[in-house]
């Protein structure tokens, strides 16, 4: 009962201070941006420069083959910058990429130099067999390079037809998918939710300590663990509500908000005995904001395992920031594995109650000296 | 007036290095680079990762290795279950003399299509040896990811050391040494100047540490010192003004924060947005400052491209001083 006292009291103390609007301000800046400006998938068509070498009827012939098929179903003649000047060009597009149909192999070499483009250069020899001349960078990974060699438009027509042979299956019957505007959303919580309290929290210990505060405290009967925890309850409170003004108005109904009061509760908890823990090792916030930064980029290393799901080194899923991820992924989701929500958050309330311990046992010794 | 402002960056680094905030800030710079160069040879290597059944077809799976990180498990069960892991990994399972492709539900379109792909190029039939293609290279060895990945940490040192500038502001506050500092003949603009050394100076020291550890060395020097100098303008500035408009630590921690919002902001959008998106963020000083350093880094830039781009970042930073003079004024009485 004092703690939730001790809570109220803080709160009606930080709903004075500028903070407090500052992170308001922040969600509805975050939320407009969701609402307004970020698009609902990211177009990442691929762009490809062709120079067809070859006498003008095979051209014809090239050409009309390409647009016969199904996957070169529109051409348009746009306008692009080559070396300063506007040249007209043909632009074919696919479903993932665009061909434009340059008029020399200068022009090629230009936009694969200096553009850096994938450009190409196909050749007919009097025998009428093709050949490709592809320009690269050079950074391209020796796997990409391997597939560039063995694609190639002859052959398109029949690996289509082998690919539509292909069947996928899926294993979970239920696989709902994220649009890439609501990917970005689990990264946000983490960021302005979850670890909010990192950095705060000790900002929050030294601005009491500053004031006198804790030596007014220390006169009252009251543990240092009430004040501590009082103190995070603030935290954990407002990180809860910077996120539900963002997620609600973004998903609507969508995400299972029960599993993601108890994941956001857990990981800021989390977040918020790390920053008490590092805190109670310095005299003044300037004196922690190195400890505090370094561990804020540790934290966000995760998120490009996170935006490449390719790329996901095991080492990586060790940061707490990976799990904290895909929880919320899953909460947004709402895929119904509560059971990894539930686990992930056990883990963080653990880790958070043994640092929160050892934050205690820390601050007794050294707060009220 | 310079022996002042000297005088007040001298005590601001003598109370820095009391507090072995210089070491970190010294070591932010580093640890970003050594953190680029580990992980972007194996960002660059990803394309798809697929798992198969042991011993079932070594051919498929040494045609697979030219083209995908493959994996090899012993039964269907193991193999299920570690594509029903989190991360992407695509099955590839024999049945009654074919394949069919295992996906758990999450992958990205693009993942599965590649994966088709692959398969779909064996089942026809082509192989590296009979292509007729020829691949010409320009000897470029630093991949884009990197270049995102140095570019955006060069910004993310500028806002560090604003971040910097405001807590050495407001800890004179708190200390009232700001009040002692208005009874000397040391000028407003000398002691915004003395307080905004430390700062500019370790953006400086940390963006062109970062720039030659990443391999970047070979980049104008003298373009990427004007891109970097401009964007940390614009974070010393909010520095100044988080740091004189709070009178607490906890207000200015959390108003710096508000700088990562742009700053991320500026990447995604040049990044990953399409044409149309762009002028969304013309507003965003660091949204031109992103484009003039990838320009300066890709090394295809001129002078007159950096200097407009300056120019802008300039331009911006000016209007935000114009709006925000009066306060910083108000906040050094």
């Amino acid at each position: 009962m004092k703690v939730f006292s001790g809570f109220l009291k803080e709160l009606k103390l930080a709903s004075r201070g500028f903070y407090f609007y500052i992170e308001i301000f922040m969600a509805v800046l975050i939320l407009i941006l969701f609402l307004f400006i970020v698009p609902d998938e990211f177009s990442a068509k691929g762009e490809e420069y062709v120079f067809l070498d070859m006498p003008k009827e095979a051209k014809d012939v090239y050409l009309k083959g390409l647009t016969g098929e199904d996957l070169l179903n529109q051409r348009k003649n746009v306008k692009i910058k080559i070396d300063g000047k506007d040249k007209n060009v043909d632009l074919y597009e696919t479903e993932d990429s665009s061909l434009y149909f340059l008029e020399s192999k200068e022009d090629i070499i230009y936009m694969a130099d200096n553009k850096r483009k994938i450009s190409l250069i196909i050749k007919m020899d009097e025998d009428h067999n093709l050949a490709y001349q592809y320009y690269l960078q050079g950074y391209e990974s020796q796997k990409l390079k391997n597939l560039i060699r063995v694609l190639n438009l002859e052959s398109a027509h029949l690996l289509q037809e082998n690919m539509d042979s292909l069947e996928v299956r899926s294993i979970s019957i239920d696989s709902k998918r994220l649009s890439d505007k609501e990917n970005m959303l689990p990264s946000v919580l983490v960021f302005n939710g979850s670890l909010m309290g990192l950095f705060l929290i000790a900002a929050y210990i030294f601005l009491d300590r500053q004031e006198g505060v804790i030596k007014a405290y220390a006169l009252t009967p009251s543990p240092v663990w009430q004040y501590l925890m009082s103190k995070i309850g603030v935290i954990v409170f407002i990180s809860i509500l910077s996120s539900m003004l963002v997620l609600l108005p973004v998903m609507g109904l969508k995400p299972d908000y029960l599993l993601l009061l108890v994941l956001l509760i857990s990981t800021a908890f989390f977040s918020s005995a790390l920053g008490l823990l590092i805190a109670s090792f310095y005299d003044s916030l300037i004196q922690a904001f190195g400890t505090i930064y370094v561990f804020m980029i540790i934290m966000i290393l995760p998120n490009m395992a996170y935006f490449l799901p390719s790329w996901s080194p095991t080492w990586i899923k060790i940061f707490p920031t990976y799990s904290m991820l895909q929880g919320f992924k899953s909460v947004i989701l709402a895929n119904g594995d509560a059971a990894y929500v539930l686990s992930v958050s056990a883990g963080f309330l653990l880790m958070g109650l043994i640092m929160f311990f050892l934050a205690n046992l820390r601050y007794k010794k050294i707060l009220f000296r | 007036m310079f022996k002042k402002i000297w005088t007040i960056f001298l005590r601001d680094l003598k109370v820095n290095i009391k507090d072995f905030l210089s070491l970190y800030i010294l070591l932010i710079p580093f640890l970003f680079a050594i953190g680029i160069n580990l992980f972007t040879p194996s960002i660059n290597d990803t394309t798809v990762n697929l798992a198969f059944i042991k011993e079932e077809n070594n051919q498929l799976v040494t045609y697979m290795e030219q083209f995908a990180k493959v994996e090899e498990f012993d039964n269907l069960e193991t193999l299920k279950e570690r594509v029903e892991r989190r991360d992407s990994m695509i099955g590839i399972v024999p049945e009654e003399g074919q394949y069919y492709i295992m996906i758990e539900g999450n992958e990205s379109d693009m993942d599965i299509e590649y994966s088709k792909m692959l398969l779909g190029l064996y089942e026809t039939g082509l192989n590296i040896e009979d292509s007729k293609t020829e691949i010409i290279e320009f000897g470029r060895t630093i991949p884009p990811i990197k270049k995102t990945l140095v570019n955006t940490s060069v910004l993310f040192i500028s806002i560090l050391a604003g971040m910097l500038i405001s807590l050495n502001i407001v800890e004179e506050k708190v200390d009232n040494t700001i009040s002692a500092i208005n009874l000397t003949p040391t000028s407003h603009n000398s002691f915004l100047l003395g307080k905004s050394i430390i700062g500019i100076i370790f953006a400086i020291f940390g963006g062109l540490a970062l720039v030659y550890i990443t391999g970047f060395g070979a980049v104008d020097i003298g373009k990427i010192l004007i891109i970097i100098s401009v964007s940390t303008i614009i974070s010393i500035l909010v520095g100044f003004i988080q740091g004189l408009i709070n009178d607490d630590i906890m207000t200015a921690a959390a108003s710096i924060k508000l700088l990562f919002l742009p700053l991320i902001a500026a990447v995604l959008a040049v990044e990953i947005l399409s044409e149309k998106w762009q002028r969304f963020l013309y507003w965003n000083p660091f949204y031109w400052a992103y484009k003039g350093n990838d320009l300066v880094l890709n090394k295809s830039g001129s002078w007159g491209q950096v200097l407009i781009y300056a120019g802008i970042v300039l331009f911006l930073s000016g209007i935000v001083y114009v709006f925000l003079a009066p306060k910083i004024r108000k906040g050094l009485e």
